[in-house]
């Protein structure tokens, strides 16, 4: 075994104390934080789901709840959130659902109670309007469900460009549904703003009301 | 004298070969979504393992908090989610490896809830596998 005639140079150097170092990491660390919370307040936002150029105002409708008839005029100066899907719906439309509340959870006071959501079901024969009140109630107490005929049902999907059928299932379950699974966001002056496809979590929804409510 | 350590042994190979059959599927983080009793039905998620080096499947489900369980599949094309009944083959548990049940994919679906899902709860549900036999096992209530 023959010596390495650098084993000298790379051997670490022990002559330095520790603190030394931190002389130098510290600056850096600090200098490197800075940068990012500068870069991250310059950056425009992000939003989640896809944003909807220029002035698209959002077609009115009117569909009957528990309480009484809903119409989308009737929340002009909220966020208005509009959901397709059936109480039947045991995965993805809960856990939207589920979602949106988290998220309301997380904005503050002033900006949750700006929130309204709607549920509109693609299966008016087996929703009725009380069903869905529980239903939707279970995640937040502000959340509205509604109904309609099959006809107005359909007129209203239509409006807003959402897809559903009643598609096969199987003895016990009778016809699954199915439906586009996203969630519309109209602005305080009514325009449609925004769609979000399903999954994205709670965090990245109250990012984006908490966005379009300012 | 000799009988009785031969009973031990037997216990103790017995025991061994328990422990060991009970391990070559596990099932861990198996849970529900709370709901009311205005959603008819509900999902069941879990991530089942097979620690043997043959292919098994999940072919059926049981539990006294539904009406009948089926293994269903939710899938998302273009926005657009379908949610059909798996085909009879049931869901694949590849050897030493697993299948995951979870949001927005496969899922075992509680049609006729028996009880609202109330976080906290638990309920039995029987997994019947294609050679690994029967298993049960708990699913909690729980938000997500």
């Amino acid at each position: 075994m023959t010596e390495s005639p650098f084993s000298e140079e790379l051997a670490p150097s022990r002559s330095r104390p520790p603190w030394q170092y931190a002389l130098v990491a510290v600056p850096l660390l600090v200098a490197g934080l800075v940068f990012w919370w500068g870069y991250n307040r310059a950056q425009p936002h992000q939003f989640s789901g896809a944003v909807i150029q220029g002035l698209t105002a959002a077609p009115d409708f009117s569909l009957s709840s528990d309480s009484g008839p809903v119409s989308l005029s009737d929340h002009r100066g909220k966020l208005v959130v509009l959901y397709f899907g059936y109480t039947f719906c045991p995965d993805v439309c809960p856990t939207t659902l589920q979602d949106v509340a988290d998220a309301i959870e997380i904005l503050d006071d002033d900006d949750a109670k700006d929130v309204q959501l709607i549920f509109v079901t693609v299966d008016p024969v087996r929703d009725t309007a009380e069903r869905l009140g529980e239903y939707v109630r279970h995640f937040d107490e502000s959340f509205l469900g509604v109904t309609g005929t099959e006809e107005e049902i359909g007129s209203v999907a239509t409006l807003y460009g959402i897809y559903y059928r009643a598609g096969e299932g199987s003895e016990a379950t009778g016809y699954l549904m199915e439906h586009t699974a996203t969630l519309l966001v109209i602005d305080r002056e009514g325009n449609l703003k925004e769609v979000i496809p399903f999954g994205v979590d709670s965090e990245g929804i109250a990012a984006d009301f908490e966005y379009m409510l300012r | 004298m000799r009988r009785i350590w031969a009973a031990l042994a037997a216990a103790v190979l017995l025991a061994a070969a328990g422990c060991a059959g009970g391990a070559d599927i596990e099932v861990t983080d198996a849970w529900g979504r709370p709901s009311p009793s205005a959603a008819s039905n509900g999902a069941l998620y879990m991530m089942i393992a097979n620690n043997t080096d043959s292919v098994d499947h999940l072919v059926a489900v049981s539990s006294s908090a539904c009406g009948v369980a089926e293994l269903h599949e939710s899938i998302m094309s273009d926005g657009v989610m379908s949610m059909s009944p798996v085909g009879s083959a049931g869901i694949e548990i590849p050897a030493g490896g697993e299948a995951t049940l979870e949001v927005g994919g496969l899922h075992v679906m509680c049609i006729d809830k028996q009880a609202d899902f109330i976080a906290g709860d638990t309920y039995e549900v029987t997994l019947e596998f294609d050679k690994a036999g029967s298993l049960t096992v708990d699913v909690e209530i729980r938000e997500g």
